[in-house]
């Protein structure tokens, strides 16, 4: 007959009473499972997009968020230079411009496009054709293009296509370019609403009708044996007028700044959850308390202690409280799917990034706060049975 | 020897209008295995008598003493202790715990003093016949009538063997008949030698007694 035992016989007995609360504490409790993993779910999200492509050190030419780039002067030889860094195992070169795709049926689209020095194994997976060649002087213009544009075009590997770039800032007249499709693509990075071209840096030099382009992103894949942080380091001796940051530097950065207001907003309405937990609980408990005075007098008569007592009314709440809890995982886990989905359809979201990530530290958070919850909702009951005049309690129960 | 002793006991509650006097002066010692009755209006503080005596309250002024300790000088645990395994309460309003059936409500006390599983099973039976119910051992309070449920809580009451019985009006919810059938089962527990001190209107019950008390306005009269 333990205390836990008592208490489920209680919570039996008081059957409409214990469901009412477990709902309650479940419904509130999917609330608070989604804020935890909106809190931490973006940034998971964001850091697992930015480590997916291989690479884990950035160089940019600006300062700040590495969002706004400016092209790196000389990054085709700085390039080679810092293959040769031991603290370094490759570098991609990366070169975004808009540009005006046109397929044979002369219908268009912008889209983005991404030069790379990269021929396999780029942030993308492929879903039809193939990479970008290796060999830049079997095909010119090779171009892998998201599913997307491809759906929307009506193209396939092995189209030809016409691209026309339209450098940021210039008033451009700059000829077409003939391109053949080789694969089509899904972009880890590219949004919901964005048409995503990716070709090799020697075709969108012809492209821009320049000998030489710079790269205003460089990617840089670190030795193993050294890591990110000794790679960022070793970049910055070679050149320290342009900014490295490592994946995880990034990823800090953003959660200073871009993802504090979520890490906010999830804050607050946590701490409204748990009050509301807490009020629902603490209320049920010290009402049900209040009916049954009389039995907790005569139990104290008997000599049931005030311990017993105490314990099996926080056993009482932790039945409650943690019963909600576990049906709030599940709940919570659909709401969040619904939610992420709808949260997706912003624009300019790469379509990989997530709100709602799980993750196994946000069920124990979870689980701590309730486990805090069920405490502090018992307390007050419990000081109410543990000063209970016994006498005047069987006194008053009698006369009434 | 005397298992509880009250010397000159008084308990005064605090009014709006002053403080009130439910006992006043009252000396009792109820002796080892003896049956005691206290009788008298409604108001005279028999009740209060009783708590006081049953070391769930404490008195203004006067003393207390249970096995010759003074009951004052103890701590809520030790007074937690004496009525789990040396006090027997008997309710008027049964209090019997609604969740447990007639057999778990009885091991309820053993549970708490510790008695092994096998042991207090055993009692439970034990006690379960003695008061008639073996075959209600698995029912709810709800299932049973109010005579029923007063035998449990006096079996209840007897689950770890203690020395005084203290019951309130035992009888005060029952009608003639059954109210006859308690007394019947308070005169076998006081033949087995277990001290009873009851606070009752009921005359039957009362003439049970092998002293009964009349108390009036906090006082004892005869």
């Amino acid at each position: 007959m333990t205390s836990l035992w008592l208490a489920w016989r209680t919570t039996k007995r008081y059957r409409v009473r214990a469901v009412l609360a477990v709902i309650g504490v479940a419904v509130i409790g999917a609330l608070l499972f989604d804020m935890l993993l909106l809190s931490r779910g973006l940034l998971a999200s964001f850091a697992d997009l930015l480590n997916s492509g291989g690479f884990d050190v950035r160089i940019v030419g600006s300062e700040g968020l590495p969002i706004v780039r400016l092209p790196i002067a000389g990054s085709t030889r700085l390039a080679a230079e810092l293959r040769a860094l031991p603290e370094v195992r490759d570098v991609v070169l990366i070169r975004i411009e808009r540009a005006t795709l046109w397929s044979n049926e002369r219908t268009s689209r912008t889209v983005t496009l991404v030069g790379t020095t990269q021929t396999s194994g780029g942030p993308y997976t492929i879903v039809r054709g193939d990479d970008l060649p290796r060999d830049s002087s079997s095909d010119r213009c090779p171009l892998l293009v998201s599913r997307r544009l491809a759906a929307s075009l009506g193209v396939e590997p092995g189209s030809s296509v016409q691209i026309s770039v339209s450098p940021e800032g210039v008033r451009s007249a700059l000829p077409p370019v003939a391109c053949r499709v080789t694969g089509v693509v899904n972009f880890f990075f590219a949004s919901t609403g964005e048409h995503s071209v990716a070709t090799t840096m020697t075709a969108l030099q012809e492209a821009l009708s320049v000998g030489a382009v710079d790269a205003d992103l460089m990617l840089v894949a670190s030795q193993p044996a050294a890591g990110p942080a000794a790679a960022v380091r070793a970049i910055q001796r070679v050149r320290p007028d342009l900014r490295a940051y490592s994946n995880e530097d990034v990823v800090a950065l953003f959660n200073q700044n871009g993802f504090a207001y979520f890490r906010q907003i999830s804050f607050v309405l946590s701490s409204l959850t748990m009050v509301f937990a807490f009020l629902l609980v603490a209320t049920l408990l010290t009402v049900s308390v209040n009916q049954r005075l009389g039995e907790i007098a005569a139990l104290r008569a008997l000599g049931i202690s005030r311990g017993r007592i105490a314990s099996i009314l926080l056993w009482e709440s932790a039945l409650l409280v943690g019963g909600g809890a576990l049906l709030a995982l599940p709940l919570g886990g659909l709401l969040a799917l619904g939610l992420d989905q709808l949260l997706r359809q912003m624009p300019g979201l790469p379509e990989r990034l997530h709100f709602f990530v799980f993750q196994w530290r946000a069920v124990a958070t979870h689980a701590a706060l309730f486990g805090v919850t069920a405490a502090a909702a018992a307390a007050y009951p419990m000081w109410l049975t543990a000063r209970l005049p016994i006498a005047a309690t069987l006194r008053r129960e009698v006369v009434g | 020897m005397a298992v509880v002793e009250a010397r000159r006991v008084t308990r005064l509650f605090p009014m709006a209008a002053g403080p009130v006097a439910a006992v006043r002066d009252v000396s009792l010692s109820v002796g080892d295995g003896e049956y005691v009755a206290v009788s008298g209006p409604s108001g005279c503080g028999k009740s209060t008598l009783l708590h006081l005596v049953g070391v769930v309250d404490q008195p203004t002024s006067g003393e207390i003493l249970f096995d010759a300790r003074d009951v004052a000088a103890l701590t809520e645990a030790e007074r937690s202790r004496i009525r789990l395994v040396r006090i027997g309460f008997v309710f008027q309003r049964f209090f019997l715990l609604p969740m447990l059936t007639a057999g778990e409500n009885i091991e309820l006390p053993q549970a708490e003093a510790r008695v092994p599983v096998a042991d207090r099973r055993a009692r439970t039976r034990e006690l379960l016949e003695y008061v008639g119910l073996a075959d209600r051992a698995d029912h709810l309070p709800s299932q049973l009538s109010g005579g029923e449920m007063q035998r449990v809580a006096i079996a209840r009451a007897l689950a770890n063997r203690p020395a005084l019985l203290v019951a309130d009006e035992p009888t005060g919810e029952l009608d003639e008949q059954t109210g006859e059938h308690i007394a019947d089962l308070f005169d076998r527990v006081h033949a087995d030698g277990t001290a009873i001190l009851v606070v009752t209107h009921n005359p039957v019950l009362a003439a049970r007694a092998s002293r009964r008390l009349t108390m009036k306005s906090g006082s004892l009269v005869s």
